[in-house]
């Protein structure tokens, strides 16, 4: 992988690691959605484009319902949360959070020379993961890259992934888990 | 573009100009646009990264509150365990309290502030700020108080954590409309029986790992598992006592006991007062004792003396030869017999008088002060914080619907829950729109669902703080997700060595965090913050009595000239030595002049219950070893070992019946109100044949609880008759009835 390549690939990870984040006007401006834009429209994803089109583009009261999804399949909801955005859930025999394979992923953060900031956070949370995938790419570690995508990553993203796409009632996010799923998916 | 796309050649190929201007974008308005992640170099786990052992933990899993500490690896809570300093529960603590760490991360846990932007009951949340919630929550009480007056707040609290808002919105806000479930619908009624007879409220004081009788009425330890307390009993009857069960229902201590009493449920009262009347008649009781310290005695066995045995075997359906048999074995082991008082007594609506029953046999029997007896263990002093000035307590005295309607003289602090629903529902005598509940689900803690939604529904606002997404919590229009008891600075626990006769020594413990709640994925409060928080926002910041929790810890051991961290220097408990706690004596009111000048029995009476109709049997309910009620029901480990609430029915009716064990049923009431879930039959002799068991706590209907939705039966949903004790405004919940329901087919029970 060429430098700049590494670069621009931390720079997506970082931007799929804030799309999974709270959906704020802080940074769902205009900016995040050219970004997101070009990205679906290079893809060549048109039946996506329309979707998303329309349900945040033509609405002026877009921002609450992507707040209630979000609420919804990552928080807290009736019937249930419909999933929670942490890798243990998905391969812990008791679907706990803070299971074995988070602490490994921690421990996988520290081999690297990082640590989370905060004492209680967990570590397997979409988002950090995805950060940490940018630090990584960022450090040109192209090779840690690829093992903690397959070792860490992989084994749990498709069963989110296959819960938002099942449950989803908003485009925004079914969209997002696959653009998501083409970045980190293994290289043929 | 091609299928086989891969993101190697995608970032070689696409045209991402646009992206790249606008990526800087995406995140520069951001506060914490940095990375979560810190860098720190990395160096091989050593002895030091192994695990830690954390001290300080208080349990929370029930009320019971053992000393804990936690093993953390690398800020992962992995096990708990009971402190080994501990001279209470030591280093034993139960399945629930194993249980704590799946609590913590439960991932149905709730994580941030959440707004209802759907409606009560069928919400549909939004997260939001602390900022906005608490200003929501804030201005929308305040405006309840300014237009309906402070008692225009009703507050249904639960737990430690909510102690410190429940002094706030008492002392502070005003409102007399507090009804706590630990008293109206448990131990209330218990307390202020025990007060009125011995002028102390009882606990669960009895010395049983001395006494050389212990009688139960109802009690089911072994399925009721309070760790020091079990001790108590065990260590008894491996020292040699006699057991007496009174329980409709062959329960875990029944199969301990040399006598079990099969009493028809309801009818206690009766069964104590043909013992008591039977000690008197025959001289067999503490004379020395009710000389020295009876009062009213000859009222009490003029007033009880028509309740020979076969008066009350005939009422109780147990032969009078036992009764006799068990009065003669309390008087010939007086005065070391330990007379339970019970913990949950809110069965019949009459429950005071059996409690006050209860507190006369202890006094008749001279079981006070000595070996096996009454006895209370002196514990150590510690400091008082974090109590809020009582600016608005003549308000609350005033509007106190009990004290406004001279009703329920003998309530426990607080107002009787039905009196604060029925205000809510009809608006008089005055309107109450504000509702806040704290650790609290009274969905399921107060029986009759129907009208506690109604009296929600009208509310102005609705708030909810809790740990987990709980059955009320369906109803918030604002939710606050509280710290768990393993991550906050809480309670003191003073108390004495278990064994009351082994060496005296006295502990204080205090809850102090095992994990930290730092995280970026989660922003849960502890209550000192957010009420706090809340009282500034409602323009009450000036009466704030602690900043923080730890505050108030500190300030507390500071008055037993301790610190946190010297308390953290002495392994999390304190040990001094303590004070021997034999021999206080205790005044017996027999006869109550103070019951009688408010109307009612001054001498413990019998009050008959309603009986089931044709086709019908009493459902009573207990306690499940696993489990403490609901609070327990989403723990997947917990759930795991007894995921439903088997249903108890008597054998011969079962095969009359054509049921079998394991059969798949629901119930229906009396009311034709049908259980919302089905469970699993549990077909035994060791049931009379006009009572239904349960365990309480089960079918949880938020779905969001993902563990224990829908699993077993939630016999509340099934009490829809209520019975108020008159004496105290505390519910009953034993007088509701019920049929079988098998593949859509009502079974009548045979009598």
């Amino acid at each position: 992988m060429s430098q700049t390549t590494s670069i621009s690939m931390a720079e997506i990870y970082r931007f799929l690691a804030q799309s999974m984040r709270y959906p704020s006007p802080d940074w769902m401006q205009a900016d995040y959605f050219s970004v997101l834009d070009t990205f679906i429209a290079e893809l060549g994803w048109d039946t996506e484009t329309q979707a998303l089109g329309q349900s945040l583009f033509e609405s002026d009261d877009w921002l609450e319902p992507l707040q209630v999804e979000h609420t919804r399949l990552f928080v807290n909801a009736i019937p249930t949360v419909i999933a929670p955005p942490y890798g243990s859930v998905y391969l812990s025999a008791d679907g706990m959070l803070y299971g074995p394979s988070a602490e490994k992923t921690k421990q996988f953060y520290r081999e690297q020379g990082f640590d989370l900031a905060g004492e209680a956070d967990i570590p397997d949370h979409i988002s950090f993961e995805l950060d940490f995938l940018a630090l990584l790419a960022e450090e040109g570690k192209s090779d840690e890259e690829e093992r903690f995508l397959s070792l860490h990553f992989r084994p749990w993203f498709p069963k989110f992934q296959a819960r938002i796409l099942q449950e989803g009632r908003h485009p925004f996010y079914g969209v997002l888990v696959n653009l998501i799923d083409f970045f980190t998916r293994e290289e043929m | 573009m091609a299928l086989n796309l891969t993101r190697r050649k995608f970032l070689q190929t696409a045209s991402l100009a646009a992206a790249t201007a606008a990526m800087s974008g995406c995140f520069a308005r951001q506060a914490n646009a940095s990375t979560p992640f810190v860098k720190k170099p990395f160096t091989a786990p050593g002895s030091f990264a192994d695990t830690k052992t954390v001290v300080g933990g208080v349990c929370e899993m029930c009320f019971w509150r053992c000393q804990l500490v936690g093993k953390v690896r690398d800020g992962k809570l992995v096990k708990l365990e009971g402190n080994p300093k501990s001279i209470d529960n030591g280093a034993s603590i139960c399945a629930r309290g194993n249980g704590g760490v799946k609590l913590l991360y439960d991932p149905d846990r709730l994580k941030f502030p959440m707004k209802n932007v759907g409606k009560r009951g069928a919400p549909q949340w939004k997260r939001i700020s602390w900022d906005e919630a608490l200003d929501e929550c804030a201005t929308k009480l305040k405006a309840v108080v300014d237009k309906h007056g402070p008692h225009g707040i009703a507050m249904f609290p639960h737990g430690s954590s909510a102690t410190y808002p429940m002094g706030f919105f008492e002392n502070v806000v005003g409102t007399p409309n507090i009804s706590e479930a630990s008293f109206f619908q448990c131990r209330g009624i218990r307390d202020m029986a025990y007060v009125a007879t011995l002028d102390t409220a009882p606990d669960e004081n009895v010395d049983m790992a001395n006494a050389k009788v212990i009688f139960l009425l109802g009690g089911h330890f072994g399925e009721n598992v309070h760790v020091s307390h079990v001790k108590r009993y065990l260590k008894g009857l491996e020292n040699g006592a006699k057991l007496v069960v009174v329980d409709p229902r062959f329960s875990a201590s029944a199969a301990k006991a040399h006598t079990w009493v099969k009493i028809k449920p309801g009818t206690d009262t009766a069964f104590l007062l043909a013992i008591m009347n039977h000690l008197v008649k025959t001289g067999k009781y503490n004379k020395a004792y009710v000389e020295a310290n009876g009062e009213g005695f000859d009222k009490f066995s003029k007033g009880i003396s028509l309740a020979t045995l076969d008066w009350a075997a005939k009422i109780c359906d147990v032969p009078a030869k036992q009764i006799k048999e068990v009065a003669e074995l309390l008087a010939a082991n007086a005065p070391n017999v330990s007379i339970h008082p019970g913990r949950h007594v809110s069965w019949n609506g009459n429950d005071f008088q059996r409690e006050r029953s209860l507190a006369c046999l202890t006094g008749l029997l001279g079981a006070i002060g000595v070996k096996g007896g009454f006895v209370a263990g002196k514990g150590p002093k510690v400091g008082k914080a974090g109590g809020w000035p009582k600016i608005n307590e003549e308000h609350a005295e005033a509007h106190a619907l009990h004290k406004m309607a001279k009703k329920y003289q003998f309530s426990p602090p607080g107002t009787p829950t039905d009196m604060i629903r029925d205000a809510a529902v009809s608006g008089k005598p005055y309107a109450i729109k504000g509702f806040v509940a704290w650790g609290q689900n009274p969905i399921q803690t107060v029986p009759g669902e129907d009208l506690t939604i109604k009296m929600l529904q009208q509310m102005d606002f609705v708030m909810v703080c809790d740990i987990m997404p709980t059955d009320i919590t369906m109803y918030a229009d604002i939710l606050l997700p509280e710290s768990s008891y393993l991550e906050r600075y809480d309670m003191i626990k003073p108390g004495t060595q278990w064994d009351l006769s082994g060496k005296q020594e006295q502990y204080i413990a205090a809850r102090m965090p095992l994990v930290s709640m730092t995280a970026a994925d989660h922003e849960r409060k502890d209550p000192v913050w957010i009420t706090n928080e809340l009282a500034k926002r409602m323009g009450l910041g000036q009466h704030i009595p602690v900043k923080t929790q730890e505050e108030k810890t500190e300030k507390m051991l500071a008055g037993a000239n301790l610190s946190i961290e010297q308390l953290v220097k002495e392994d999390g408990i304190h040990v001094q030595p303590g004070v021997d706690p034999y021999g206080k004596v205790l005044k017996v009111k027999f006869f109550s002049q103070e019951l009688a000048e408010a109307g009612f029995p001054a001498v413990p009476t019998y009050l008959p219950v309603p009986e089931p109709p044709k086709g019908f049997a009493r459902l009573v309910y207990g306690r499940a070893p696993v489990h403490t009620f609901n609070r327990s029901q989403n723990n997947v480990w917990l759930v795991n070992e007894m995921p439903e609430n088997p249903v108890w029915l008597n054998d011969e009716s079962a095969k009359k019946m054509g049921l079998k064990d394991g059969d798949r049923i629901e119930l229906v009431n009396q009311d034709g109100v049908k259980s919302q879930t089905s469970s699993v039959l549990k077909v035994t002799p060791g049931i009379r044949k006009d009572t239904i068991y349960m365990a309480h706590g089960y079918g949880t209907k938020n779905p969001a609880m993902t563990v224990g939705v829908g699993k077993g039966i939630d016999d509340q949903s099934l009490i829809t008759k209520l019975a108020v004790d008159p004496e105290t405004g505390a519910h009953g919940m034993r007088n509701n009835f019920v049929k079988f329901v098998k593949n859509g087919k009502v079974l009548s029970i045979p009598a």
